[in-house]
């Protein structure tokens, strides 16, 4: 037969539209009644053909049949279309996934590395801060990974086994959490409190170097600062003052929303900065009296001595503690910064309660 | 300004994509109520106006058979095997149903458009 006779072209274009079908029936999945489906695409094709062919008076040729089979769509994209409706998650679960994977992710997983596994790895590697942070990020991507495909992967299996879920959730209307007030905007109470107690904060300060007893009370009868106290002074002193003009601005400008926010979260770090500097000179400079020191006139007191140990240590386990609060702190500030931000820019116009127009 | 035309375009296809997707159910019910096979039944809908692609109808009718709205039976036509659809006893009944949703829906509907024009 003659390759470019009439009947070879019309066979080729038949071939066609066989080939397209296997093609199609590679995407279906096995179970969806591919030969029922196929069989009906292969039989919707033909009758379009035919209608077409009959219009024209004369058969399609292979150019034609492919003009046709392009309008169909890739037979990736037509499977997609005849298969049934997949997803490993459906819209009733997904919020639910959502919030646990958050939950898991961002307010358990990563808090647990940075602050339990981050000080083992410290103490791991000797010290060597920069290993330890390597080594623990490392730890906490893998981490973060497996807690995402086993948590993806239990949501997926309810899924395939109760789809229902979503409808059978029992709630009370009566039993929702009460409307939030707008946290932004801090209350003039509370503004007046935090700049009174930052006054208090820095006279006390200011006076501690003349009057010891306001932060040894009676030890200060044999205890005195170490020089170590005396070069970090200073700089509480700057923070206390930055303290009390953030205090005092956001009395003043209670219209600036981000502020309050902001500058929390740079006093934050500001600290967190003074106080790992604090650390590293007590490690730099190792001695059994970093912060306190025998007066003169006790200082070969055995009793004394053993005083003195017990106020350095409460100090260092109270630095310590309070570099970790902080730490947290400044994460959770971020967080709210970051949040603020987002509302900020996605949703400019603030929406009326119902009634309230 | 041409991402707006070109998100606003997008939008009124997904809202025209919405709007069709209950109607076409509805279509396809009242066609079936006079047997029809696959490519036929898509023929008469576009020539009513309704145009749907295979990708759609065909699972559409499915669906609608599993729900048993729809029967099916495959069928030798014209040398060719060819599965004919016709509306189960079930299937009249919830499209007399719709119908009468359509109706009142439609009714509303004008209700609420002669409202906004006065």
């Amino acid at each position: 037969m003659n390759p470019s006779s009439p009947d070879s072209s019309t066979q080729n274009a038949a071939d066609l539209i066989d080939r397209y079908l296997q093609a199609v029936r590679f995407w279906l999945p096995k179970s969806h009644r591919q030969d029922d489906l196929i069989a009906e695409l292969g039989e919707d094709l033909r009758s379009q053909i035919e209608d077409k062919e009959t219009e024209l008076g004369h058969g399609f040729d292979k150019t034609e049949m492919a003009a046709i089979l392009k309008r169909c769509g890739s037979p990736m994209m037509v499977a997609g279309r005849l298969g049934p409706q997949r997803h490993l998650i459906g819209p009733a679960l997904f919020p639910i996934y959502e919030f646990v994977l958050k939950m898991v992710l961002l307010w358990i997983l990563v808090p647990v590395f940075v602050f339990i596994l981050g000080p083992v790895n410290l103490a791991n590697n000797g010290g060597n801060w920069a290993l330890a942070v390597a080594n623990t990020f490392g730890d906490l991507w893998s981490g973060l990974f497996i807690a995402a495909g086993i948590i993806t992967l239990v949501f997926a299996i309810i899924e395939r086994t109760n789809t229902h879920l979503g409808t059978e959730i029992k709630w009370d209307p009566l039993k929702l959490p009460p409307v939030q007030k707008d946290k932004r905007k801090p209350s003039l109470l509370k503004a007046l409190c935090e700049f009174g107690f930052n006054i208090f904060g820095l006279v006390w300060l200011l006076l501690v170097p003349t009057y010891p007893f306001l932060i040894l009370g009676p030890a200060a009868a044999f205890l005195k600062a170490a020089p170590l106290l005396h070069t970090f002074y200073i700089p509480f002193v700057l923070l206390s003052v930055v303290a009390l003009i953030r205090s005092a601005v956001t009395l003043a400008r209670p219209q600036w929303t981000w502020f309050p926010l902001l500058s929390q979260l740079l006093h934050s770090v500001l600290m967190l900065i003074l106080l790992r500097y604090m650390i590293q000179a007590i490690t730099h400079a190792p001695s059994a009296f970093p912060f306190v020191v025998l007066q003169d006139a006790v200082r070969d007191s055995a009793k004394y001595i053993k005083i003195a140990a017990i106020v350095n240590v409460s100090i260092l386990i109270s630095v310590a503690g309070a570099w970790l609060g902080l730490s947290i702190a400044a994460i959770v500030q971020t967080w709210e910064f970051l949040r603020y931000l987002r509302n900020r820019t996605s949703s400019p116009r603030q929406i009326a309660p119902i009634g309230a127009q | 300004m041409a991402n707006g035309t070109q998100g606003s375009s997008e939008i009124l296809e997904n809202l025209k994509l919405e709007l069709r997707r209950g109607c076409l159910i509805v279509a396809v019910l009242a066609q079936l109520r006079t047997e029809q096979y696959g490519y036929t039944l898509r023929k008469a809908l576009a020539d009513d106006g309704l145009v749907i692609d295979e990708g759609t109808l065909y699972p559409l009718l499915r669906r609608l058979e599993t729900q048993g709205l729809l029967v099916s039976q495959w069928r030798e036509e014209d040398k060719r095997n060819k599965r004919f659809y016709h509306l189960s006893p079930a299937g009249d009944l919830i499209l007399k149903q719709l119908l009468e949703e359509w109706e009142s829906i439609n009714a509303s509907l004008n209700k609420i458009l002669q409202e906004a024009s006065l």
